[in-house]
C-alpha cells in the first residue's frame, strides 16, 4: 500500500490524511455516546456496591464491603441466585433442543414460505416482551386457554396449575430466547455445503452418521454461540418471572429491582447485580473452555 | 427426496416436519391467542370467543391512559430513533471507511450496548444519572437509555451496507471536485439507503416495545406503553390489554412488511 502510494503521489484531492483527521468528528459523537453514558455508568456500578446504605437517601458516604458479605452469606439471597442460574442451565438446553432442527430447516429449505417463516422465528425478537407474556398469562392462567381445552376435551378433571411457578416461567423465556438461538444457527448451518452431506452418504454414511460426525461438529461455533447468548440473557430477565412467576419463582433481576425501587436500597442492589454478573461470566467462562477443548477434539 | 426412499426415512422425515412444525407453532401461539381475544365480542377473555368484534378497540381509543402512553411512546421511540440514526449512520462510515486498524474494536464498542443485559444497563444508567446530578426529572436519560440501546441496529445496518459499497464511487466524486459532504449526499447516501431504512425501523421498534429501560429511568408521572400495559395487566384482566397488545403487534408486522419489500429480511443484521 505505501509502496503504491509512494510510486504514484496521489491527486491532492484524494490525500488521505488532513480527511482522516476531519473524519475522526464522525465516530466522536457515538465515542462520547458510549464512554460516557455506558462506560462510566458500568465502572460506577462498583462504586455503587461498596457504598452504604443510608436512611431517606439511595445511599450513604464512605465506602464498605458489608454489601458482597450480605449477597454471599445470606441464605435467601443464595436461594435466589441458585434458583436463577438453574432457570438459565434448563431454558439453554431446551432452547437447544427445539431450535437446532428449526435452524437446520430454515437453512435447508426451498420453500417459498422461507420468508414467512423467518418471520415467525423473528417474530418473538420483534413483538414486546409484555406482550409476548401477557399472551402466555392468556394460555397458562387457571382459566387460561390451554386448562379450558384440556378440561373441555375431558383430558383433566381439574386444571392444571401450569404458571405462577417455574413451569410457566421457563416456558415463557424458551419461547423469548428461540430466535437466539436459530439465528446463529442458520447462519453456521447455510455455510456447510450441502454436497458434503450428499459425498457422505455417498460413500456409505447412515444419515444419523452423516449428522453425528459431520454437521453437528461444522455446526458448533453456532451452538457455542448461541447457547452462551441464551444463557446470559435468561440470567438477567425481569419482564417474564415477574409476569409468569408471581410471587413464588423470584429471580435476581426480580430481587434488585425490587432493591432499587421499592426498598430504595441502592448499593445491596449494585452488589447483587454484580454477584450475579461474576457468576454467569464463570460459568460462560468455563463453558467456553470445556467445549473449547471438544470443538479442538473434533478438529 | 426422491420415491425409492426407504420407508423407515419416510417416517423420520414425517417425524421431523412434523416436530419442526411444532416449534413453529409454539412461536406463533401467543401471538395469535392475542389478536384473537381482541376480536373478543364477549364481555372476559373466554375461549373460544364468543363471536367477533371490535369493540374491544372502541374501549381501547376510549381509554386516555392508554392513548396518552401510546403518544409518549410514539414520540419517545421517533427521538431516539432519529438520534441514534445521525450517531449510527455517522459512526458506520468511520468505521467502515477510516478506522482501519481500529475497526473491530470500534465495531465492538459500537455493539457493546446489544450486548450487555438492557436491565444491568438501565441500572447503571439510574445510578449514574442521580451521581451526576442529572436526575430523572426531565427526559434526558430515558431518551440516552433509549439511544444506546437502539444505536447497534442502525449501526450494523448502515455498516454492512456501507462494506456491499465500492468505496471507490465516492472518490471519483470526489476527485471530479465534489466536497465530502456533497459526495456523501449525492453517492453514498442514496447507495445505502436500504439499510438506513432497514436499521431505523428496526431501532424504532425496538425503542417503541423497550421495557426495563423505561422502567427504570421514566420520570415521576409518565409512562409508556409497555410500562402502561404492564400495570394495567396487575388489576385488570379484560380484552382492552388485548386490543392494545393488538394495535402494538400490527406496528411491528407494519415495519416488518415495509422492510421485506425494501431490502429483504434476510439481510437484516442484529450482531
Amino acid at each position: 500500500m505505501t509502496t503504491i502510494a509512494s510510486a504514484a503521489p496521489m491527486p491532492r484531492a484524494l490525500r488521505p490524511v488532513p480527511l482522516a483527521r476531519r473524519a475522526f468528528w464522525l465516530i466522536a459523537p457515538a465515542l462520547v455516546l458510549i464512554g460516557v453514558f455506558l462506560v462510566l455508568p458500568y465502572l460506577n456500578i462498583v462504586l455503587m456496591s461498596l457504598r452504604p446504605p443510608a436512611v431517606g437517601a439511595p445511599y450513604g458516604a464512605g465506602f464498605t464491603l458489608a454489601n458482597y458479605g450480605a449477597a454471599l452469606t445470606d441464605g435467601y439471597l443464595l436461594g435466589v441466585l441458585g434458583d436463577t442460574l438453574l432457570l438459565g442451565f434448563t431454558v439453554t438446553p431446551i432452547c437447544l433442543l427445539l431450535g437446532y432442527p428449526v435452524a437446520y430447516h430454515l437453512a435447508r429449505t426451498t420453500s417459498r414460505w422461507g420468508s414467512v417463516l423467518y418471520v415467525l422465528v423473528l417474530s418473538p425478537l420483534l413483538v414486546g416482551v409484555v406482550v409476548r407474556s401477557f399472551g402466555w398469562l392468556i394460555l397458562l392462567s387457571g382459566n387460561g386457554v390451554i386448562n379450558r381445552v384440556l378440561l373441555d376435551l375431558g383430558l383433566v378433571e381439574t386444571g392444571l396449575q401450569l404458571m405462577n411457578n417455574r413451569l410457566g416461567v421457563t416456558i415463557a423465556l424458551v419461547h423469548v430466547f428461540l430466535p437466539f438461538m436459530i439465528l446463529p444457527l442458520v447462519g453456521v448451518i447455510q455455510s456447510i455445503d450441502p454436497s458434503l452431506e450428499a459425498a457422505a452418504r455417498s460413500l456409505g454414511a447412515s444419515r444419523l452418521k452423516v449428522f453425528w460426525r459431520l454437521v453437528l461438529p461444522l455446526s458448533w461455533p453456532g451452538i457455542q454461540a448461541g447457547t452462551i447468548l441464551v444463557f446470559v440473557l435468561a440470567l438477567s430477565a425481569y419482564v417474564t418471572p415477574v409476569m409468569l412467576g408471581g410471587a413464588q419463582v423470584k429471580t435476581m433481576s426480580v430481587l434488585v429491582v425490587q432493591n432499587l425501587i421499592d426498598n430504595f436500597q441502592w448499593p445491596a442492589g449494585a452488589a447483587q447485580a454484580l454477584v450475579l454478573t461474576a457468576c454467569g461470566m464463570a460459568a460462560v467462562a468455563l463453558y467456553a473452555k470445556l467445549t473449547g477443548r471438544f470443538m479442538k477434539g473434533l478438529a | 427426496m426422491n420415491r425409492r426412499a426407504p420407508l423407515s426415512h419416510r417416517v423420520a422425515d414425517g417425524f421431523g416436519l412434523l416436530y419442526v412444525g411444532a416449534v413453529y407453532a409454539f412461536l406463533l401461539l401467543p401471538i395469535a391467542i392475542i389478536v384473537l381475544m381482541s376480536l373478543n365480542a364477549g364481555e372476559f377473555m373466554t375461549f373460544p370467543p364468543q363471536g367477533i368484534s371490535l369493540r374491544w378497540f372502541g374501549a381501547l381509543f376510549a381509554n386516555e391512559a392508554f392513548m396518552r402512553a401510546i403518544r409518549t411512546s410514539l414520540m419517545l421511540a421517533a427521538v431516539a430513533t432519529l438520534i441514534s440514526s445521525v450517531i449510527g449512520i455517522a459512526g458506520a462510515l468511520y468505521v467502515v471507511r477510516h478506522a482501519e486498524r481500529l475497526r473491530e474494536p470500534l465495531r465492538m464498542l459500537l455493539m457493546m450496548p446489544l450486548m450487555l443485559p438492557e436491565i444491568l444497563t438501565a441500572i447503571a444508567l439510574l445510578f449514574f444519572l442521580y451521581a451526576s446530578g442529572i436526575g430523572t426529572r426531565t427526559m434526558f436519560g430515558l431518551v440516552v437509555g433509549h439511544v444506546l440501546v437502539t444505536l447497534p441496529y442502525v449501526f450494523t445496518n448502515v455498516a454492512s451496507a456501507l462494506y456491499n459499497q465500492d468505496a471507490s464511487l465516492e472518490q471519483a466524486a470526489r476527485s471530479l471536485g465534489a466536497s465530502p459532504w456533497r459526495a456523501f449526499v449525492r453517492v453514498t447516501l442514496p447507495l445505502i439507503k436500504p439499510g438506513i431504512i432497514t436499521g431505523a425501523l428496526f431501532a424504532f421498534v425496538i425503542s417503541f416495545d423497550l421495557f426495563n429501560m423505561s422502567l427504570l429511568l421514566k420520570g415521576i408521572g409518565m409512562t409508556t406503553l409497555p410500562l402502561q400495559l404492564f400495570d394495567y395487566l396487575r388489576w385488570d384482566f379484560d380484552p382492552t390489554a388485548a386490543a392494545v397488545s393488538t394495535v402494538s403487534i400490527l406496528l411491528t408486522l407494519a415495519v416488518v412488511v415495509w422492510v421485506d419489500r425494501a431490502v429483504g429480511l434476510r439481510s437484516l443484521r442484529f450482531g
